[in-house]
């Protein structure tokens, strides 16, 4: 005992500490930079801008990506979209005007399992319901409003976990100075949470824009020519164009470069709301 | 110290009661309240009048019902930590509980500064316009004028004049709370209850609180919760002395502290509890 306390004195366990966590870090890290890496040296010397603004030819070996980047970005606006203020609400009233208890519990238990469904499962009740019954065929709604279901998870939690952590006492300042429960939360608790619902917004748009099981029921994998131009067409996005071209074999360059484009996407968009995010900050504080 | 007796209406005058003046003279008259957050009484039957234009000083022990009391005037027990209330709290002889005044009015009319400090996150300007604003001062020169006359009454003006869009979070414990206290002022209330307001703060910044307590006793009634009786002692008029949720007694501030009725009053001010 007295030799083991003497091999690990406490500045050498404060070292050792140190040096095993720097390392997970850095394998961490290594694995996502090798993992983008990949990606963009095979894709980034195929990706040029005709690639971007042209229609695919030759079931893809030729031509672009531009209807699927169009198709892409607007079943992620549709169903962030949608999913942004419900999750909202909900995580509001969970938080501001109902009391912990059974059914708070329960609502929150739904999202977490909710959370955890894989997303096929999505994809096919996209597919039943919007699809199907009620008869909006494969098209850029069905798909948004079932990823939209499928995120509505992630944006009720964070956003709740957002709210909760804005301290008591900002709402009992707000009140005490003449405010009403709504003119707090609007005015006090959303601004100050605004950072962590904005996370789970930005994890919500990285899982939709990357999705390929919930779309490829609900929006289609139809290769058009054609940039959609309203919702109720159908359109195949650029995580299902490449599932088609790598699949089936039929260009791996351009799948690639598909791939590279999704990755620099999720990178702009998130830099993008970040930007905003602390630009807003700034002048909060 | 004896247990909480029966809460149902009956017996009205608590002991230690000294004979209520008149309901008219006083701005805030506490009769009969109970206060309880679903077990029993925290607060029990206490009755107090708070004489307009004074400062009126709440000493006890942790656990007494002071700011529960304090928080119940304000209607934030009620609506924040679900305390059931029995009792009255006349306003100028209105009954706080039982009005049909929005709960927003009445907490313009009686403002509450709080023990921790809490600027809200934004700047020292936006802090003290938030209460006008949503009272439905829209004017620029309406609220400049009401951030530089709220400032100055909480001697704050001098220190932060040159800075009021800079953050109200980066100003020190006591500038901040002399900050809460002007931010309270600019509401126009006509009482200001404070919860222990300088239980975090050095010596220098307690006695501006003090100071200006004292000097704008003409434009509002003053009601401190404090820990330190010896502050009690320097700025009120009148202290009220409780224990678990009990009023012992209240008078004069002079006679409590020299001649109090009650031994446990002597006790607790002479540091032998508490």
């Amino acid at each position: 005992m007295s030799a083991a306390v003497r091999l690990f004195s406490p500045r050498r366990t404060q070292i050792v500490a140190r040096v095993v966590l720097w390392s997970m870090m850095a394998v961490t890290l290594l694995l996502l930079l090798f993992i983008v890496l990949f990606v963009l040296r095979r894709g980034l010397p195929h990706v040029t801008w005709t690639f971007l603004t042209s229609p695919p030819a030759d079931s893809g070996r030729e031509g672009g990506v531009l209807p699927m980047l169009v198709g892409t970005l607007a079943v992620t606006a549709l169903g962030v979209a949608a999913a942004t203020p419900l999750g909202l609400g909900t995580a509001i009233y969970l938080t501001e005007y109902t009391q912990e208890g059974r059914a708070t519990r329960l609502i929150r238990f739904g999202a977490d399992s909710l959370a955890g469904v894989p997303s096929i499962i999505f994809g096919l009740f996209g597919f039943v319901f919007f699809v199907i019954t009620l008869g909006l065929g494969w098209s850029i709604l069905a798909g948004g409003m079932t990823l939209a279901f499928m995120i509505l998870p992630t944006i009720i939690r964070t956003s709740e976990e957002a709210i909760k952590s804005v301290p008591a006492g900002y709402r009992e300042v707000s009140l005490s100075l003449g405010a009403s429960k709504w003119e707090t939360i609007t005015k006090v608790v959303l601004p100050a949470a605004l950072p962590g619902i904005l996370t789970g917004v930005i994890l919500g748009v990285g899982r939709s824009i990357s999705e390929t099981a919930a779309v490829i029921f609900t929006a289609g994998s139809s290769l058009s020519q054609l940039v959609p131009t309203s919702i109720f067409d159908g359109t195949r996005t650029l995580s299902v164009h490449f599932y088609q071209l790598a699949r089936e074999g039929i260009s791996s360059d351009k799948a690639y470069a598909t791939a590279t484009v999704l990755v620099v996407a999720i990178l702009v968009i998130n830099v993008t709301a970040y930007a905003l995010m602390n630009r807003f900050m700034r002048r909060y504080r | 110290m004896s247990a909480p007796v029966d809460l149902a209406d009956g017996a009205d005058g608590a002991d230690g009661g000294d004979g209520a003046p008149p309901a008219s003279a006083d701005k805030i008259a506490i009769r009969g309240l109970s206060i309880r957050y679903g077990g029993p009484p925290v607060v029990a039957d206490v009755s107090l009048s708070i004489p307009e234009s004074s400062i009126h000083a709440w000493i006890g022990p942790a656990g007494s019902g002071k700011t529960s009391i304090l928080r119940t005037i304000n209607l934030l027990s009620i609506e924040v930590d679900h305390a059931q209330v029995e009792g009255q709290i006349l306003l100028d002889g209105e009954d706080l509980l039982t009005t049909k005044l929005e709960r927003a009015a009445v907490r313009r009319r009686v403002g509450m500064v709080f023990a921790t400090p809490q600027p809200l996150p934004g700047s020292i300007h936006a802090n003290l316009v938030y209460g006008p604003r949503i009272s439905g001062v829209r004017e620029k020169g309406k609220l400049d004028a009401l951030v530089e006359s709220s400032l100055r009454a909480a001697q704050l003006w001098d220190e932060v004049k040159d800075r009021l869009g800079t953050s109200a979070l980066a100003l020190s414990g006591g500038q901040q709370q002399r900050l809460c206290i002007a931010r309270t002022i600019a509401l126009g209330p006509e009482v200001i209850l404070l919860d222990e307001p300088c239980s975090g703060l050095d010596p220098i910044s307690t006695l501006k609180i003090e100071e200006m307590m004292t000097s704008l006793k003409d434009r509002f009634t003053w009601v401190i919760v404090t820990n330190n009786t010896k502050q009690a002692a320097r700025v009120s008029d009148r202290t009220a002395f409780f224990l678990l949720g009990e009023m012992v007694e209240e008078g004069p501030t002079s006679g409590i502290f020299t001649a109090p009725r009650d031994p446990r009053t002597g006790d607790y001010i002479e540091g032998r509890f508490g």
